[in-house]
C-alpha cells in the first residue's frame, strides 16, 4: 500500500506540473533541529515555565542584533506576533522588555553565538529554593535589599512564560544562519510596511499537557478518558547516592558515630536536556568523589574495626527544585528509614559537612582559590571548630577557607536538615558546615543555566591515558613536568579534595594524616571529563557494568544533569554511583555469578568492566536511595503546604521547530477573485448553452447510429 | 490567510467544473453514472502509468518521459471511454428516465469528459492543496507565493481542456475525422510539456499559452457540438 502511493504521489509531481521530484512540504519549511524547549514545571501552587499553543506558535521573525531592535519591535511593529530571535548575550536586557508586552510576541528563538560571550546567564530566581529555605535565612526575591545569592539571576525558571522559548546551542548556528538570509530577504527592507508582505517567519511546537499546579495535574492524570489513563504530568525525582567509609550494620555500634560529607548531583536549566551545571554542581560533586576515593585508600575498609568513626558521603539529586533529594533523606532520618540496610537517627551524625557551590571562581584565571565555610551559629561548637582547624592545617597552596558565622546560609542541602531537624541544629547538636566559593552573592554567573559548561570553569581536557590497573599520576608529578599548571581546575580541585580527605582522616583516626595519598588531578581531569564533556570517557567505560553481549557506545555529550521525573531514572546518579565503586571499592577475585552471590552484610557485589575491560567483582558499600519528594509518598499531603516541594514536570508529545515564508495573502485574494469569476462565467455559459441548446447548436451531429427500437425491444423486458 | 488560500484555490480550481456538474450532470443519474465511469478510467490510466514508470528504472527522474506515457495512456483510455460509450449507448438510453439522452450525441462525450477531467485535476491539486492550508507558502528557498494560485489556475485549465478535449475526440472517431483526433493528442502534449517550464517558475510561459490552446480547443469542441458563432449571437440577440 505504503510504496504504491508513494509512487502515485511521485507520479502526481512528475507530469502533474510541479517541477522536480521533492515533496511540496519539503520546500516549503525547514525544519529548525537540535533545539531545545523550554518546558513547563509546576508546584503545589503555580505552574512555571512554558507552553505552545496546541498547533504551535507561529510569528514572523525579528532577529535582536541590538538592544535598539527590541524597542523597535515593542513600540512600531506592525505585522505582529512576532517570533523574536535573540542571542544568549543579549537575551538577559531583551525578556524584561518582551515580558511587558507578551501579546506580540510568538515566541523566542534563543541562541547561542560564538561572538560576544555572556557576562551573565541564569535563569533562577535570585533566592533559589527561597520557599524551602530554613529559618534564619533573610534572602528574598520581592523585597528590595539584603543579601540576593543569584544576584543575576531573571527568576524565568520560576515563572510562568506565556510564550514557548527554544534554545539552539552554539553547534547550530548554521540554523540561525539559514534563518538570517531569510529574514535579510523578506523581512529587513521597510520594516515599517511589514503588514501584506511574504514575511520569514517561525513556529514553535512545545504544546504541555498539564497545566494549573501540581494538585490539578496529578488529578487529571488519575482520571481515564475511554479507560485510557492520560498522564499529563508526572513529579520530578531519581536516586540518591550515598557510600560509608565503612559497612553499616544494624547491630555493628563501634562504627555508628558518622561524619555526613553531602553535595549535589543535578542541576538545571530552562531548556529540556541542556542543563551541564558545571559550576553549579559538578565541581562539588567531583571534589567529593575523589575525596572520598583518597579518603578510601588512606583508611583501608579492613580496618573498620579499629576506628569508632565513620563517614556517610552522599551525594543529592534533584537539589534544583526545593532539595527533593535532601528533603526525602532527611525525612527519612525522621522516620528512620534512611539508610534502608542500617537506618541512621539523627544523634548518629556528628558533623554535616556540604559541599556547596564552589566552581564559580574557577573562571577567574589565577592561582588563588578563595572558600568560604558557612557555620550557621554564633556559639562555638566543638565539632565545627575542630574540623575548620583541621581543615585550615591542611591547606595546601593557594587555596583559602574563612569562615563566616552566619545563619543566613546560601541555598544549600542544609536547609533541608535545618528544617526537618530545627531542634537539633539550631541547639548544634547537628553541627552544619557548608563549604562554598562565595560570601554574599554567587561567583557563579551562569547558576542553573544552560551555558553553565566547561567553559564557565576553564576547563581543557588533557586526555592523559590510564594504565590497565587504574593508577593515576600524582598531582605534584603532573605540576612539576608541565602538563598541569597550578591555575587549571583540575588541579585546584585535586587539592582542595585532598585537603578534604585529610581533614576527615583526622577526624576519624584521630591524628593527622602522615602519609602521601592524594587526589590525582590526572582523576580529576578524567571525571571532569566524564561529566562535562562525553560519556563515552575512560572512567565512565570502566565503571560500566560488564555486560556479556555487544556494548553500545554511550554519546560523546554530556550526561544531562537535570533530575527529570521519577520515573525515568537518569543517567547521572548511576554514574556517580559506579565511579564510587569503582574507585573506592575493594576488587574481589570472582567471576560474575560468584560474585552476585556472595552476600556480605553491609556491602554490595558490582560486577564493572574495570580498567582493562575484562569484568572485576566489586565489592562497595555504595548504595542508592529515592530521591523523591515526600510530598508524593505522605498519603493525603497537602500540596499547598510549602512543607515538602512538590514539583511535577508537564507531558509533552512533541517539541520541534521550523522556519517558512508567510505568505501576504495577495496569492488567496487572486485566486478568490479569479474564482469568483471563472465560476459566475462558467456558470452564465453552462446555463445559456443549455437552455438555447436548440437554438445554438444547430448543426448538431446526427443522432445516434443505434438502432433505437431494436435495443428498446430487448431492454424493456429488464426491469432494473 | 492560508485557509483563504485554501478556499479561494479551491474555487479557482473546481469552483467552475462544479457548476458545469450541477447545471449539467446532476439531474441525470445516467449522466453521472457515466461521469463516474469516466473518472474511474482516469484513475486506471494513471494506474497503468504509474506501472510503467516504475518498470522503467533509468527513466524514473525524467519528468518528460513519466509524462509522455501518462498522455499516452490517458489517450488510450479516452479512446476506450469511446468504445465503451457507443457500445452502451443503446442501454443507457433505456434505463434512463430522461429518454433526450443522446439527443445530441457529443452529449456523453462531454459528461465523461468532465468526469475525465475532474479526477485529474482533484489528483493534481490535492496534494498541493494540502499543503495550502498552511502556515507556510513557497520562498525558502525557490518559488513565490503565487504557486498555488497558478496550480489552481493550471488546473482549471486542465479540467476544462479534458472536457472538450473528449468532445473533439469522440466526434473525430464518429466523422473518422483524424485531425480532429490529432489536435487533441498534439495539444495534449503542447500543454503538459509547457508545464514543465514550471520548475524555472516561469509561470506565465505556463498559463498563457495553456489558457490560449484552452481558447482554441473550445471553439473547436463548440463547433464540432453544432454551434457557430452566428447562431450564438442570434440566441443572444433574438431573445424575445
Amino acid at each position: 500500500m505504503a510504496p504504491s502511493n508513494y509512487l502515485i504521489l511521485l507520479l502526481i509531481f512528475s507530469f502533474c506540473r510541479y517541477g522536480n521530484l521533492q515533496r511540496l512540504h519539503e520546500k516549503i519549511y525547514s525544519s529548525i533541529e537540535g533545539g531545545a524547549a523550554c518546558f513547563r514545571r509546576l508546584n503545589g501552587t503555580h505552574q512555571t515555565g512554558c507552553s505552545s499553543g496546541i498547533n504551535g506558535a507561529v510569528g514572523v521573525v525579528h532577529m535582536i542584533k541590538e538592544i535598539i531592535d527590541v524597542q523597535w519591535l515593542m513600540q512600531n511593529a506592525t505585522a505582529g506576533p512576532y517570533m523574536v530571535v535573540v542571542s544568549t548575550h543579549l537575551f538577559p536586557d531583551v525578556i524584561e522588555h518582551i515580558l511587558e508586552k507578551p501579546a506580540i510576541i510568538a515566541g523566542i528563538l534563543l541562541h547561542d553565538n560564538a561572538t560576544g560571550s555572556s557576562a551573565s546567564f541564569s535563569q533562577e530566581t535570585r533566592c533559589p529554593n527561597e520557599y524551602s529555605s530554613s529559618y534564619g535565612s533573610t534572602c528574598s526575591d520581592s523585597a528590595a535589599g539584603g543579601i540576593t545569592w543569584n544576584e543575576k539571576g531573571t527568576g524565568l525558571l520560576r515563572r510562568d512564560i506565556p510564550f514557548p522559548i527554544f534554545y539552539l546551542p552554539i553547534s547550530k548556528t548554521f540554523e540561525i544562519e539559514k534563518l538570517d538570509q531569510c529574514y535579510l530577504r523578506y523581512n529587513v527592507m521597510d520594516p515599517a510596511n511589514q503588514k501584506g508582505r511574504p514575511l520569514c517567519s517561525v513556529q514553535l511546537h512545545s504544546f504541555m499537557f498539564a497545566a494549573v499546579d501540581t494538585e490539578v495535574c496529578l488529578r487529571r492524570s488519575t482520571s481515564s478518558a475511554l479507560l485510557t489513563p492520560t498522564k499529563v504530568c508526572d513529579p520530578l525525582g531519581d536516586h540518591n547516592i550515598y557510600y560509608s567509609l565503612f559497612p553499616r550494620t544494624k547491630d555493628n555500634k563501634n562504627s555508628q558515630e558518622i561524619t555526613l560529607v553531602t553535595a549535589r548531583i543535578d542541576s538545571a536549566s530552562l531548556f529540556d536536556g541542556v542543563s551541564p551545571g558545571a559550576a553549579s554542581s559538578v565541581v562539588g560533586m567531583v571534589t567529593l568523589l575523589t575525596a572520598a576515593t583518597a579518603l578510601s585508600q588512606m583508611i583501608p575498609v579492613k580496618d573498620a574495626s579499629v576506628y569508632g568513626q565513620n563517614v556517610l558521603w552522599t551525594l543529592f539529586n534533584g537539589e534544583a527544585f526545593d532539595y527533593i533529594g535532601s528533603q526525602r533523606v532527611a525525612y527519612d532520618i525522621k522516620q528512620g528509614t534512611w539508610p534502608a540496610n542500617a537506618p541512621l537517627s539523627v544523634g548518629d551524625i556528628r558533623l554535616h559537612v556540604e559541599v556547596g557551590q564552589i566552581g564559580g571562581s574557577l573562571s577567574v584565571y589565577d592561582n588563588t582559590w578563595p572558600l568560604h565555610a558557612f557555620v550557621p551559629y554564633v556559639d562555638d561548637i566543638p565539632a565545627i571548630a575542630e574540623f575548620l582547624n583541621t581543615f585550615s592545617s591542611n591547606l595546601e597552596k593557594n587555596i583559602t577557607l574563612t569562615p563566616d558565622y552566619n545563619s543566613n546560609l546560601p541555598p544549600s542541602s542544609l536547609h533541608s536538615f535545618r528544617r526537618t531537624f530545627r531542634n537539633e541544629t539550631e541547639s548544634g547538636a547537628l553541627p552544619e558546615v557548608l563549604l562554598t566559593d562565595f560570601k554574599a552573592t554567587f561567583s557563579n554567573m551562569f547558576y542553573n543555566s544552560a551555558l553553565d559548561d566547561y567553559d564557565n570553569i576553564d576547563f581543557t581536557y588533557h586526555n592523559i591515558t590510564v594504565d590497565n590497573k587504574g593508577t593515576f599520576i600524582p598531582t605534584d608529578a603532573l605540576v612539576a613536568n608541565g602538563t598541569f599548571k597550578e591555575v587549571d581546575p583540575q588541579v585546584k580541585i585535586a587539592r582542595l579534595a585532598t585537603v578534604l580527605a585529610r581533614t576527615l582522616y583526622q577526624r576519624v583516626a584521630g591524628k593527622a594524616y602522615a602519609g602521601n595519598i592524594s587526589v590525582s588531578a590526572h582523576l580529576v581531569d578524567e571525571m571532569l571529563y566524564c561529566f562535562l564533556k562525553s560519556q563515552a570517557c575512560r572512567l565512565l567505560q570502566a565503571a560500566e557494568y560488564a555486560s556479556s553481549g555487544a556494548d553500545e557506545k554511550p554519546p560523546e555529550r554530556p550526561a544531562p544533569l537535570y533530575v527529570g521525573v521519577a520515573a525515568v531514572g537518569s543517567t547521572a546518579p548511576v554514574f556517580a554511583g559506579h565511579l564510587l565503586a569503582l574507585l573506592t571499592g575493594t576488587q574481589l577475585p570472582l567471576n560474575r555469578t560468584d560474585c552476585y552471590d556472595l552476600s556480605v552484610p553491609g556491602f554490595s557485589q558490582y560486577y564493572l568492566k574495570g580498567w582493562n575491560n575484562s569484568g572485576v567483582c566489586i565489592q562497595t558499600t555504595m548504595n542508592i536511595s529515592a530521591a523523591l519528594s515526600p510530598a508524593f509518598t505522605i498519603p493525603n499531603y497537602n500540596l499547598k503546604s510549602g512543607e515538602y516541594s512538590t514539583w511535577t514536570e508537564s507531558v509533552w508529545q512533541a517539541m520541534w521547530a521550523r522556519m517558512f515564508v508567510s505568505s501576504s495573502g495577495v496569492g488567496a485574494r487572486v485566486a478568490a477573485v479569479s474564482g469568483a469569476v471563472a465560476t459566475l462565467l462558467a456558470a452564465l455559459l453552462t446555463y445559456w448553452l443549455q437552455t438555447h441548446a436548440a437554438r445554438i447548436f444547430t448543426d448538431a451531429p446526427a443522432q445516434s447510429i443505434v438502432n433505437d427500437d431494436a435495443a428498446s425491444g430487448i431492454l424493456r423486458t429488464v426491469n432494473c | 490567510m492560508t485557509l483563504a488560500e485554501f478556499f479561494s484555490c479551491s474555487l479557482l480550481a473546481f469552483g467552475a467544473p462544479l457548476v458545469m456538474f450541477a447545471l449539467t450532470v446532476a439531474n441525470d443519474p445516467v449522466r453521472i453514472i457515466i461521469m463516474i465511469a469516466a473518472a474511474f478510467g482516469w484513475l486506471l490510466s494513471f494506474l497503468v502509468s504509474s506501472v510503467v514508470w516504475y518498470a522503467v528504472v533509468p527513466l524514473r527522474s525524467y519528468l518528460a518521459f513519466g509524462m509522455c506515457f501518462a498522455i499516452i495512456f490517458q489517450e488510450l483510455f479516452r479512446y476506450g471511454m469511446y468504445v465503451l460509450l457507443r457500445k452502451t449507448e443503446a442501454g443507457l438510453k433505456e434505463i434512463s428516465d430522461n429518454h433526450n439522452i443522446g439527443s445530441n450525441k457529443l452529449e456523453m462525450a462531454y459528461v465523461s469528459g468532465l468526469g475525465f477531467g475532474t479526477m485529474s485535476g482533484a489528483f493534481a491539486l490535492i496534494n498541493v492543496l494540502a499543503d495550502s492550508v498552511g502556515p507556510g507558502t513557497l520562498g525558502l528557498y525557490t518559488g513565490t507565493e503565487y504557486f498555488f494560485v497558478t496550480s489552481a489556475a493550471m488546473t482549471l485549465c486542465m479540467i476544462l481542456l479534458n472536457t472538450f478535449w473528449s468532445v473533439i475526440f469522440f466526434s473525430g472517431f464518429d466523422d473518422k475525422n483524424y485531425i480532429k483526433v490529432g489536435w487533441v493528442i498534439v495539444s495534449h502534449f503542447f500543454v503538459s510539456g509547457l508545464s514543465l517550464l514550471n520548475s524555472k517558475e516561469l509561470y506565465a510561459a505556463t498559463i498563457l499559452p495553456s489558457y490560449i490552446v484552452l481558447a482554441i480547443t473550445a471553439y473547436i469542441a463548440f463547433r464540432t457540438a453544432g454551434g457557430s458563432t452566428r447562431s450564438l449571437i442570434q440566441s443572444i440577440s433574438s431573445r424575445s
